[in-house]
């Protein structure tokens, strides 16, 4: 019993920080068509800030934290401005790729500025626990569940009962009528990049605090979309769901399928691939997600 | 040279369509076959490097290019291929020669079982999915004890017979060869009723499917051909370095393969290889700049990587920015100016 309630735990925790990450998938696919590949690499570059500002200078976590957000914010209204404005409407391969080049770009600097070494953030949550009974759970986790949460009914509010968030939301279903409407649709294309990079910050930090700081946190981005595609790329509640899901199913098979060997095959690092065999299920059994609609095509 | 008169369709297909482009192609062949008399060992491995990506990206480009279908696992065909190939000859001791073919047959066969799942996806989500094939395939790779994990296979020597090939010119024929033939084929099937039946699908699916192509039969088609280029290429890569870990096929040769034929030109088979050799050219040209400059900023050697990824980063958002068409639609454009100069068109 306690050895499911840990590894419960443990899912939910990794589940926030894809749910996170898919939320910004989502919110950008959703109005500019753009699957951001640099994702994972927002998280870093996110990550890497706080680093910078809580353990490098010294300031105070909370300020820190919030001084990484709100730059990784303004990078994301800046790679709209700069790149992407250009090329909503381009076909697929072309804004792919795109963002994959963006993401080296990211990688580039990152490693310029701060190195390839492994750091950890100066947090006032690492390496404390909470005990109760005979369970102790790990205060940083503890922390990204509730902040996730948090957020989650922070952006479940805006999208539903703030103007922004529902010309956004608008913006989204169909950006022709939405500028019909009178809806700013660039302005909106922005404000999704925005929104998308700061949530990115936010769980690349809560990323780095449950391990550490190093330029391998980018891959978690990818292994997030597996969360998206299982909640449908159009649903934000189902990345948040999918989020949960991929976490916890990750969890429970690190700890049940770890250290198997079967003719020669080793399943170690288990947790590396699980994202990517439930987004090869997802995409054979139903490729819209479990929210998703199913597209009809007409010549 | 710009009169385009033709009198019957063979004129019209053909792969030299005149004269001059004749003449252009024996210089080339004349230069491969010459040019390895006067490079040195280095200048010939990178030659050898760009020969075996040029295989590789010709199949990506039948699979986006010419039928539309987006891969982001390329890599995994190639590791199939040089893994399948190392084991071949390693374990069972299959001369290279027949397991080169196989090699590239056992990649085209997965490509075919991708490609079934994959009818029903498009787009985003076939990329996805491929993308997430590759990452399983890198996972088996690494924790089967027939490949050994990440202590990586010895490959042994590309050997026909009695005669081994050892030095890097052998090597270069070798490749040279194999990309030309590759080249030749690929050149040939796009003019065929299959290359113009992925044409239409990448065009528009639907209306291809409407005017009785079958859709489920090219686009499996076309996955099997692309992974067969990616298994040989792969092969080649194996038997070429002699010695192969996971790693070295992972996501960034997918992601290299698909900048290839992007910064190339989709849908042309030049663009494939002028594509092969820039992107194959870039690091070493930068390693060769920085080797310039370290003696006035020593400093600067310990970047590289760094340099290297910004770099292909910047290459490629800044073609897919300013010149979509890419070095294909360059090398179009310049040759229609001078064709019409002084005139506009």
């Amino acid at each position: 019993m306690e050895k499911i309630i840990d590894i419960i735990f443990s899912g939910l925790s990794t589940g926030a920080i894809y749910a996170l990450i898919a939320l910004g998938f989502v919110l950008i696919f959703k109005s500019t068509g753009i699957l951001n590949f640099a994702h994972g690499e927002l998280c870093m570059v996110g990550a890497y800030v706080c680093y910078y500002f809580a353990t490098l200078l010294n300031i105070p976590y909370l300020i820190s934290f919030l001084i990484a957000i709100a730059l990784g914010a303004l990078l994301g209204a800046l790679i709209d401005v700069l790149i992407f404005r250009r090329l909503v409407g381009e076909p697929i391969h072309a804004t792919i790729m795109v963002t994959i080049g963006l993401a080296s770009i990211l990688v580039c600097f990152t490693g310029l500025f701060w190195g390839h070494d492994t750091y950890s953030i100066r947090s006032p949550f690492i390496g404390k626990t909470i005990t109760s009974g005979n369970m102790a759970f790990s205060l940083s986790s503890l922390s990204t569940i509730a902040v996730s949460i948090i957020l989650f009914v922070l952006f479940i509010v805006f999208f539903n009962r703030s103007i922004l968030g529902v010309a956004l939301k608008g913006t989204a279903e169909d950006s022709d009528t939405a500028g019909l409407m009178g809806i700013n649709v660039k302005k909106m294309q922005m404000l999704a990049w925005t929104i998308g990079a700061l949530v990115a910050c936010v769980a690349g930090i809560f990323l780095a605090e449950q391990s550490f700081v190093h330029t391998g946190m980018r891959h978690t981005g990818i292994k997030a979309m597996s969360a998206a595609i299982l909640g449908g790329m159009e649903s934000l509640g189902g990345a948040i769901i999918g989020g949960v899901v991929v976490g916890l199913v990750e969890s429970f098979a690190a700890s049940y399928l770890s250290g198997m060997e079967v003719a020669g095959f080793h399943f170690g690092d288990i947790k590396d691939v699980t994202a990517f065999v439930i987004m090869i299920l997802v995409l054979m059994v139903r490729p819209y997600g479990i929210f998703g609609k199913k597209e009809v095509e007409r010549v | 040279m710009s009169s385009n008169f033709k009198v019957s369709y063979r004129e019209d297909t053909a792969i030299f369509q005149n004269l001059w482009v004749k003449t252009w192609m024996a210089i080339l062949i004349l230069l491969m076959i010459v040019s390895p008399f006067f490079l040195n060992r280095y200048q010939l491995s990178i030659l050898n490097e760009m020969g075996i990506a040029v295989i590789g990206a010709l199949g990506l480009n039948l699979l986006i290019g010419f039928t539309g279908q987006l891969s982001l696992g390329h890599g995994a065909f190639a590791a199939i291929g040089a893994y399948s190939s190392a084991l071949l000859t390693g374990k069972l001791g299959i001369p290279f020669i027949i397991s080169l073919p196989f090699s590239g047959l056992i990649a085209a066969l997965l490509g075919l079982t991708i490609g079934i799942p994959s009818l029903r996806l498009k787009g985003l989500y076939l990329a996805l999915g491929t993308l997430a094939f590759a990452f399983v395939i890198e996972y088996i790779l690494f924790h089967w004890d027939l490949t050994q994990g990440d202590l990586g296979m010895a490959v042994k020597r590309i050997s026909v017979g009695p005669f081994q090939i050892k030095s890097q010119r052998q090597y270069f024929y070798f490749i040279a060869l194999l990309a030309v033939l590759a080249v030749l084929f690929t050149k040939n099937l796009v003019r065929s009723k299959i290359g113009r039946s992925f044409i239409a699908i990448r065009d528009r699916d639907i209306a291809a499917e409407a005017m009785g192509i079958s859709l489920a039969k090219y686009k499996v088609m076309a996955f099997g051909l692309s992974a067969f280029y990616a298994g040989v290429a792969g092969c080649l890569m194996a038997h070429y370095n002699r010695w192969i870990v996971p790693g070295s096929f992972d996501i960034s040769l997918s992601i290299a393969y698909i900048a290839m034929i992007i910064m190339g030109g989709l849908g042309t088979v030049l663009g494939s290889v002028l594509g092969a050799i820039l992107i194959t050219g870039i690091p070493h040209g930068i390693v060769y700049i920085v080797d310039l400059i370290k003696g006035t900023y020593p400093a600067l050697s310990g970047f590289i990587v760094d340099f290297k990824l910004g770099i292909f980063g910047l290459v490629i958002v800044g073609t897919l920015l300013f010149e979509p068409a890419g070095l294909a639609g360059i090398y179009r454009r310049v040759k229609i100016y001078w064709k019409t100069w002084p005139f506009k068109y």
